[in-house]
């Protein structure tokens, strides 16, 4: 049992090793890739492909970060260029209640099975 | 070519013994004759010889490179390694549609000889459910999707294999994971066997459990070559993309995770038998609708590598003709069922298990309404949307948290009945101080959301509980402790890893030099060389660090002739902290390489700890039953 208590300082240990940077723009850079969609590419994001197309949609990313646009403002920017299409992260609206609500729905429906079920079997 | 015919006529003589096998027992089914048993054995042994003759007739054509054959000629070159000719043969749409079929036919020949215990009758109609695949397979092939088809005049060289998928890993991912996915139809047609039988009780569960547990292990580690190939191949150091051909291949996975829980409460409490059978039936029909969807080309996906409409609607049809006959099946035997009223007490490992159940249920319906949900949508309103890993990450990670904890609790609970906590307030102030030591991690590195801490506290709770399970001393359950353990690595590998990765990605030119946090990077030189199938272009990157240690990357670029692709091969340095990977990329026109270096901590143990699980799930495979 102490050694298990002794992990968490051992893993604190080797976490610090790796320093971190402190490039947040860069990061946001990223994280902005990873939630666009390269639209010639087969289901890609900008971040992982390398076509012409996605280097562009980086380049205007990029621009639009240094002008001061926000995270929200420039998915905004593209979701008015090419569509909702671009964006990875469905906006939640008249046509994706079912998409986010459903799965909810199904879990609550699950629980009350299951508390029935546990109520019937008990009585 | 012999080969075509030989490989075309055994196809046909297959479906003339299947169909044989079909009306034999169902005939055999109304007057059981003991004799006749010995008689399908042979049928089923040659139902499969004559899938294999075909299949081999395949892989002779492709390694001669015989390019009277369409699918060899669309698929394959004279320059390819051996290895990848014969890899080529289920690289494609018509080769792994006989692959499937193949593995379909084998199952049920192993099915047969291996399930003697069972009643005769159960038997006979698992043949007959199977049948039913296996003839509509056949037909499928035959019509649609014939690897034997000619062409003519005879093509001089092939138009070659896709070069992402000219890979070691690649080569075996495929069978592994079709030996997943298509021994789900044992269990499928198994439990509808049954379920008309009447034979749903704790020796079936006994008997089914084996299939369950071999499926699953090989579901587990196909998925894993594919996440290890998509990260050094695909991926710019990704493992996992939630793209649609991932997701579909994760969805029957959970599903057998939660029957393989769920059969435990059946063999042990003789409980939860109509859920099990849905569960069968769902995992076989997630299966199925998986091909659908990859064939169908609906998807899209970077995996997509095959697509034709008329197989889609083909394949469509008979995954509604399955659902619908399992359904008329289960609604008409569903009275078979003895429904056991035995107690259930909340604190009790049955009611544990529900709960893992309606967990991984509702994880199955997040992916697959993320998945489908965009073509219904495109469909109906013509409207596009992306569902990406924001949407899941959203949806998936709230959950995680309270599933982690049932998971920490639940698996030391007893059957039947337990005893309140012994040592409740211990688990408490445990679980507080992961708390504490979670938010001081993500505080130092610089991303404090409230989920995150959370999330990161349940699953260091989690390491320690399967931890402490699995170097206790009295082994009640080691295939659990095992798995469980693999399984709370895992996570807690993903979690580190996604939060402590950093990278870099720059433009450079031969010479030039960049800092990254406290090190440099040089790049060196570049060097061309050639093979019978590609060019190469290797890059020679230095790497400085502050305590003057210098390491040295040489990623690659690749530019295969047949046909022409260019692609990237990442060079990994791994070790047991994290993986340095480096990649390197061309920019049209211009003189420098578009580079990216990143270092991800506790990469190898995303895989050793699916290793883990799957070894996890071999241990209780090869358990034997005591008396």
């Amino acid at each position: 049992m102490k050694i298990i208590k002794f992990l968490p300082i051992i893993f604190l240990y080797f976490s610090l090793f790796s320093s971190f940077s402190n490039e947040k723009n860069s990061q946001l850079e990223n994280k902005i890739f990873k939630n666009l969609r390269c639209i010639i590419c087969q289901g890609q994001s900008i971040y992982d492909s390398q076509s012409d197309f996605a280097e562009s949609m980086k380049l205007v990313v990029k621009q639009k970060l240094d002008s001061g646009m926000s995270e929200e403002e420039i998915y905004i920017f593209f979701k008015d260029q090419y569509g909702e299409w671009i964006s990875y992260d469905p906006e939640f609206n008249a046509k994706t209640y079912f998409l986010w609500g459903l799965p909810v729905l199904i879990f609550l429906l699950g629980g009350a099975i299951i508390l029935r079920k546990l109520a019937v079997l008990k009585n | 070519m012999i080969f075509n015919y030989i490989g075309n006529y055994s196809l046909i003589i297959s479906v003339i013994i299947s169909l044989t096998i079909f009306f034999l027992s169902i005939s055999n089914l109304q007057k059981i004759n003991i004799k006749k048993k010995i008689n399908l054995n042979k049928l089923n042994f040659f139902q499969f010889f004559f899938v294999l003759v075909s299949f081999f007739s395949l892989v002779v054509l492709f390694v001669l490179s015989e390019f009277s054959n369409i699918t060899v000629f669309n698929n394959s070159h004279t320059t390819k390694p051996l290895f990848y000719k014969i890899s080529g043969t289920w690289g494609n749409h018509e080769g792994s549609l006989l692959l499937w079929l193949l593995i379909l036919t084998l199952s049920l020949f192993i099915y047969f000889l291996s399930s003697k215990s069972r009643p005769i009758k159960e038997r006979l109609l698992t043949l007959i459910f199977q049948e039913v695949i296996i003839i509509g397979f056949l037909i499928f092939i035959i019509k649609t999707s014939n690897p034997f088809n000619q062409i003519f005049p005879i093509p001089k060289e092939g138009l070659g294999l896709n070069p992402i998928l000219q890979d070691p890993i690649l080569a075996i991912h495929p069978p592994v994971l079709y030996l997943g996915y298509v021994s789900t139809s044992i269990i499928f047609s198994s439990s509808l066997a049954s379920l008309v039988q009447g034979n749903v009780n704790n020796l079936w569960a006994k008997h089914i459990k084996k299939w369950i547990f071999a499926s699953w292990i090989f579901l587990t580690i196909g998925i894993l070559l594919g996440s290890i190939w998509a990260y050094y191949e695909l991926g710019w150091g990704g493992f996992w993309f939630w793209d649609p051909v991932e997701n579909i291949s994760l969805m029957p996975w959970l599903s057998l995770t939660a029957l393989l829980h769920c059969i435990l409460v059946l063999e042990k409490r003789s409980l939860l038998s109509s859920w099990t059978i849905i569960l069968s039936i769902s995992t076989f029909t997630l299966s199925v609708c998986g091909t659908f969807l990859v064939r169908s080309g609906i998807l899209n996906s970077v995996h997509t590598f095959a697509n034709d409409p008329e197989r889609g609607l083909f394949i469509l049809i008979f995954l509604f003709i399955l659902v619908f006959l399992s359904l008329v099946i289960y609604f008409l035997f569903e009275k078979n069922l003895k429904t056991n009223n035995n107690k259930f007490n909340l604190l009790t490992k049955e009611s544990s298990i529900l709960i893992n159940n309606w967990f991984i249920m509702y994880f199955l319906s997040v992916i697959l309404i993320g998945t489908i949900y965009p073509i219904f949508l495109e469909v109906l309103s013509d409207q596009k949307i992306s569902v990406g890993p924001p949407f899941f990450n959203k949806l998936l990670i709230p959950f995680l948290i309270p599933f982690l904890i049932f998971m920490s609790i639940g698996p030391n609970l007893n059957w039947i009945k337990n005893k309140i906590f012994e040592n409740k307030i211990q688990l408490i102030i445990f679980f507080i101080l992961n708390l504490i030591l979670s938010f001081f991690i993500i505080k130092i590195f610089g991303r404090i959301t409230l989920t995150f801490t959370i999330l990161l506290a349940a699953s260091f709770y989690l390491f320690y509980i399967t931890f402490k399970d699995l170097i206790k001393k009295d082994y009640k359950n080691i295939s659990q402790a095992i798995s469980h353990f693999g399984f709370s690595l895992l996570i807690l590998s993903i979690l580190m890893n996604s939060i402590l990765s950093k990278e870099i990605i720059a433009n450079l030119k031969v010479g030039e030099e960049i800092k990254f946090m406290e090190s440099t990077i040089k790049f060196k030189k570049v060097e061309n060389s050639s093979r019978s199938n590609f060019k190469s272009l290797v890059g020679f990157f230095e790497i400085n660090n502050k305590d003057d240690k210098k390491f040295l990357f040489k990623p690659e670029i690749r530019i295969y002739n047949q046909p022409q692709v260019i692609t990237s091969e990442a060079d990994i340095k791994t070790n047991f902290f994290k993986d340095k990977f480096f990649v390197i990329n061309l920019v049209k026109g211009e003189n420098y390489f578009n580079i990216r270096y990143q270092e991800k901590p506790l990469m190898i143990w995303i895989w050793l700890s699916t290793i883990l699980i799957a070894i996890g799930g071999s241990v209780s495979f090869f358990k034997r039953y005591e008396k």
